[in-house]
C-alpha cells in the first residue's frame, strides 16, 4: 500500500507538471488539443490523489505501522473512527487531504464551466494544477505521508489525546476543506486577471465557488468552537487563538466579497476591491494551512519550525507578487461603470459593511502577528490577548449588526430618508425599548446596547419577510408559510442571505450573553458536599473510576439543583490514554437548564475523593449552536438552483425599499 | 456596461465627491480602528513575550507589566498541594529558572518538561502569580509521541 501511495503522488505531481504546461502552451499557441489534455490531466492527477488518500487510509486501517505516518499517530486499541480520522490528524495527511480537495473541487468546475467559461478554463486550469503541483511536490520530497519506518513497532503510539473526540471528526475536514475550496475562486480571479476578461459573466461562477468555501470554512469554525467549548476547560467557545484567528481571517474577507459582488452585480462597482478580497481570501487561506502547521506564531520556543515552512512562505510571496503585479496591469479594465450617487444609498451601505469586515480582517490579522513584527521593529516580543480583541472588534461587530438592519432598508442609488425612517420606526422602537429595560434589569450598559442592536436588525430582517410574504399573498392567494417557501426558492439570494443575517443574530445574543454574564467558581468538595452558584446548588457525588478499550477515565458525578429542585446530573471526566498517562484529558460535563449551561470542570482530586471543581455558569451558550445550525440551513438556500433568473434579471431595473418578489 | 458611456459625463463631475466622500468614511474608520489598536495595545491587553533569561536581564523594565514566559517545566520542580491549593513549579529556558505559582484549573498537558508560557504581573525577586498557564497546541504536539 505504501509504494501504491507513494508512486501515485509522484506520477500525480509529473501528471501535474505536464497539464500546468500544457494548459499555458495551449492557451498561447491557441492549440485546444493542449487545453483538453491539461483538463483531463486535472482529472488524472485527482485519480492518483484519491488512490494516494485510499492508500493511506487503508493502511491506516489495517494497521500497517511500517508507515511512520501511521505509527505515530494511531494505535490498535484506537476505536475505528479516530483511526480513520487520525488520518488528517498530521502535517503531511492534512496536506494530502488539502490536495485531494482542490482536485475534487477543481474537476467538478472545470467540468460545470467547460462550455460557459471556454476562455477561461486554461487559466483557471493552470492556476488548479500549480496549486496543486506546489503540494505534491512538498508532500513527495519534504513531507511524505508514505515514508517508512526502518524498524516496524508492534503498536503504533496513538493519536494525541486531545484530538480523541467527535469534534475531531467534523472540525479538522471541514476546516481543511474550506482553506482549500478557495482555490476555485482564486483561480477563476486569476484567468480573468490574465485574460482581460473582466465582464459579468465569470462573476457569476466565482460566486457560487466562494460560496461553497465560505460556507464550509463557517461550518469548521463553528465546529472548532464546539469542540473547544466541550474539551478546552476554561469554559469558553472562542479563544482569540492565532490558530483559531488566521481560520477566521478567509471567512472574514470572503463574507465582505460576498457583500460587495452584489454591487459589483447591480452598478458595475468595486471591480478592483473585489478581485483583491478573492486574493486576499485565497493567499489567507494558505497562510491559515501553513501557520497552523508551522509553530510560526506559537512561542519563542516553537518545537522545530516544520520543514514546510519555507515552501509555503515562498508560495505565498509568489501568489502576492503575481496577483497584486496582475491586478495593476488591469487597473484600466476595472475602472467603475459607475460612481456612487448618495451616500445613504444600499451601495454605500455595502461599501460600509465591507470596510468594517476590512477592518475588522485586519485588527484580527495584526493583533495574531504582532508578536512578529514588535520583535522586528522594536526587539520586544509584545504579544496580545482576548482583551485586545475584545475592544477592538467588539464595537466594529457592534456596528456590523446595526448596519445588517439599516443596510437592507437602503434603495440602491438614493434612499427617500423619509421612507427609510417609516419602515425603520418600529425596529427603532424595539431597539430603545429593549435597551432601557435591559439597562434598568441588569445595569450593564454595554451589553443593554448590543442587545439593543440585535433587537432592532431582528425587527427589521423578521419584518422584511413579513412585507414579501403579505405581498405574494396579496398578489397569488398563497398562505404565509407557502410564500415564506417561494421566497425563499425564488429570490433565495435575499431571502437566503436574510436566513444567514437572522442566524448571525441568533449567535450574537449567545455570544453577548456569557461574555457578560458569565459567572465562574472553584469549588473544594468531598463527596456529598454542596456548593451554591447564582441560582444553583451543586452536589457532589464522589468519583468512579472506570476502563476504556484505550483510557483510564475518572469520573466526577454531580447534581445540580434549582431552588431545591433535581434539575440535571453530569459528568466531568478526565482520561488517560495509554501512551499518554501524563496528559490527562478532560470532558466537560455540561448541563444546560433553561437557559444556562452549567459547565463543570473537574480540577484536581485525592484518593479519599476531594475533588476541586470549576463550575461556570455560561448563559444563553445553546444559541450560539442553534444559531449553527440556522447558518448552515440558510447557506444551503443559498445554493438552491434558481427557476426565473430571466425574471430576476428583469427585477433589477425595479428599485425601492420592498423589492416584489421579482 | 452598456448604456453608462453615454451618461459619462454627468458622472465625471460626480466620480470627484464620490473620492472624496469614501476617502472620508475609510479614514474615519481606519482612524477609529487604528485609536482602538493602540489603545488595546497600551492597557493590559497586551504583554511583553519575553524567555526567561530576558526577564531576568530586563527585569527593571518589566516590573510591575504584564508578561507572558515561555519556557520548559523544570522536572521535578512541580508541587500540587491538595486540590484547590496552588500548583507551584519552576520553568526554565536552559540558563535561568523563574518559580512560578499557579492558581486555576491544571490545563491537560502540564508535566515535567513540557514546554508552557505563563502570564502575569512580573515583581522581581518574587515568584510570578500566573493567571494563565498556556501548554502547547495539540497540532503541534504530533512530534512528541513516540520518539
Amino acid at each position: 500500500m505504501a509504494e501504491l501511495g507513494s508512486g501515485a503522488l509522484i506520477i500525480a505531481l509529473m501528471l501535474a507538471v505536464y497539464g500546468l504546461a500544457a494548459s499555458l502552451l495551449g492557451a498561447r499557441r491557441h492549440v485546444p488539443e493542449l487545453v483538453t489534455s491539461a483538463v483531463r490531466a486535472t482529472w488524472g492527477v485527482t485519480l492518483l490523489v484519491v488512490t494516494a488518500v485510499i492508500a493511506l487510509v487503508s493502511a491506516f486501517l489495517t494497521h500497517d505501522f511500517r508507515l511512520a505516518y501511521v505509527a505515530g499517530r494511531s494505535s490498535r486499541d484506537m476505536p475505528t473512527h479516530y483511526v480513520l480520522a487520525a488520518f488528517y490528524g498530521g502535517q503531511e495527511g492534512s496536506l494530502l487531504y488539502w490536495v485531494m480537495i482542490v482536485g475534487i473541487l477543481g474537476s467538478l468546475a472545470l467540468y460545470v464551466h467547460r462550455r460557459s467559461d471556454r476562455a477561461l478554463i486554461p487559466y483557471v486550469t493552470a492556476t488548479i494544477l500549480s496549486v496543486m503541483a506546489l503540494l505534491l511536490f512538498i508532500l513527495t520530497f519534504v513531507a511524505n505521508p508514505f515514508e517508512l519506518l526502518p524498524v516496524t513497532p508492534i503498536d503504533g503510539a496513538g493519536l494525541n489525546p486531545l484530538l480523541r473526540d467527535p469534534g475531531m471528526m467534523v472540525h479538522p475536514p471541514l476546516l481543511l476543506a474550506g482553506y482549500a475550496s478557495f482555490t476555485v475562486p482564486f483561480a477563476f480571479a486569476m484567468a480573468a486577471l490574465i485574460t482581460g476578461r473582466l465582464g459579468a459573466e465569470w462573476l457569476r461562477s466565482i460566486r457560487r465557488w466562494t460560496l461553497v468555501a465560505w460556507g464550509v470554512l463557517g461550518c469548521g469554525l463553528l465546529a472548532g468552537a464546539w469542540w473547544a467549548y466541550h474539551v478546552l476547560g476554561w469554559g469558553g467557545y472562542w479563544g482569540w487563538d492565532p490558530v483559531e484567528n488566521v481560520a477566521l481571517l478567509p471567512w472574514l474577507t470572503s463574507t465582505a466579497f460576498l457583500h460587495s459582488v452584489i454591487v459589483q452585480e447591480r452598478r458595475g462597482m468595486l471591480k478592483v476591491w473585489n478581485l483583491s478580497l478573492l486574493l486576499a481570501s485565497f493567499i489567507l487561506s494558505v497562510f491559515g494551512t501553513f501557520v497552523v502547521r508551522s509553530g510560526l506564531l506559537s512561542s519563542v520556543h516553537a518545537f522545530a519550525v516544520s520543514k514546510v515552512g519555507p515552501w509555503f512562505l515562498l508560495y505565498l510571496a509568489a501568489v502576492a507578487v503575481i496577483g497584486i503585479g496582475l491586478l495593476i496591469y488591469r487597473l484600466p479594465a476595472l475602472q467603475s461603470d459607475r460612481a456612487i450617487e448618495s451616500v445613504t444609498s444600499r451601495e454605500s451601505g455595502f461599501l460600509l459593511n465591507n470596510l468594517l469586515f476590512a477592518a475588522l480582517a485586519f485588527a484580527t490579522f495584526w493583533g495574531t502577528v504582532f508578536p512578529l513584527f514588535s520583535e522586528l521593529f522594536w526587539s520586544t516580543k509584545l504579544t496580545v490577548g482576548p482583551p485586545f480583541y475584545n475592544q477592538v472588534n467588539g464595537p466594529l461587530l457592534l456596528v456590523l449588526l446595526v448596519l445588517m438592519g439599516v443596510g437592507p432598508m437602503l434603495a440602491w442609488r438614493r434612499t427617500d430618508l423619509r421612507l427609510l425612517l417609516r419602515n425603520l420606526r418600529w425596529p427603532l422602537l424595539a431597539g430603545l425599548v429593549t435597551a432601557s429595560g435591559l439597562l434598568v434589569w441588569l445595569g450593564r450598559p454595554l451589553a443593554a446596547a448590543a442587545f439593543a442592536s440585535v433587537a432592532f436588525t431582528t425587527l427589521v430582517t423578521l419584518l422584511e419577510y413579513l412585507r414579501a410574504a403579505r405581498a405574494r399573498r396579496r398578489a397569488n392567494r398563497e398562505s404565509y408559510l407557502a410564500a415564506l417557501g417561494q421566497l425563499l426558492r425564488r429570490n433565495n439570494r435575499r431571502y437566503g442571505g436574510y436566513l444567514v443575517h437572522l442566524a448571525v443574530l441568533v449567535m450574537a445574543i449567545g455570544v453577548i450573553a456569557s461574555n457578560f454574564f458569565q459567572v465562574e467558581r472553584q469549588f473544594l468538595v468531598r463527596p456529598g458536599e454542596t456548593g451554591t452558584i447564582g441560582p444553583y446548588t451543586i452536589v457532589y457525588r464522589g468519583l468512579d473510576d472506570r476502563q476504556t478499550a484505550d483510557a483510564e477515565v475518572v469520573a466526577a458525578k454531580v447534581d445540580i439543583y434549582r431552588g431545591g429542585v433535581l434539575r440535571d446530573s453530569v459528568e466531568s471526566y478526565r482520561y488517560f490514554y495509554r501512551n499518554y498517562e501524563d496528559q490527562p484529558t478532560a470532558r466537560m460535563g455540561i448541563a444546560t437548564i433553561g437557559l444556562d449551561d452549567v459547565y463543570v470542570v473537574l480540577d484536581r482530586w485525592e484518593d479519599d475523593g476531594t475533588a476541586s471543581l470549576r463550575v461556570y455558569i455560561n448563559p444563553l451558550v445553546i444559541w450560539i449552536w442553534i444559531g449553527g445550525a440556522v447558518y448552515i440551513l440558510g447557506t444551503l438556500t443559498l445554493f438552491w438552483p434558481q427557476p426565473a433568473l430571466a425574471r430576476q434579471r428583469a427585477g433589477r431595473l425595479v428599485r425601492g425599499v420592498v423589492p416584489s418578489e421579482a | 456596461m452598456s448604456g453608462t458611456a453615454l451618461a459619462q459625463p454627468v458622472e465625471k463631475s460626480r466620480r470627484r465627491w464620490f473620492d472624496l466622500r469614501l476617502l472620508v468614511a475609510a479614514l474615519a474608520i481606519a482612524g477609529a480602528v487604528g485609536y482602538l489598536m493602540y489603545t488595546g495595545l497600551q492597557s493590559t491587553a497586551a504583554s511583553y513575550f519575553v524567555t526567561v533569561s530576558e526577564l531576568q536581564q530586563r527585569a527593571a523594565e518589566v516590573e510591575g507589566k504584564r508578561v507572558r514566559v515561555g519556557g520548559d517545566v523544570v522536572p521535578g520542580s512541580i508541587r500540587m498541594g491538595g486540590p484547590g491549593e496552588p500548583i507551584h513549579f519552576e520553568i526554565t529556558d536552559g540558563t535561568s529558572r523563574l518559580a512560578v505559582v499557579y492558581e486555576g484549573v491544571l490545563p491537560d498537558i502540564f508535566a515535567d518538561g513540557r514546554h508552557v508560557i505563563v502570564e502575569g504581573v512580573f515583581r522581581s525577586s518574587q515568584p510570578i502569580h500566573a493567571d494563565t498557564l498556556l501548554t502547547q497546541c495539540p497540532s503541534r504536539f504530533e512530534s512528541t509521541p513516540g520518539q
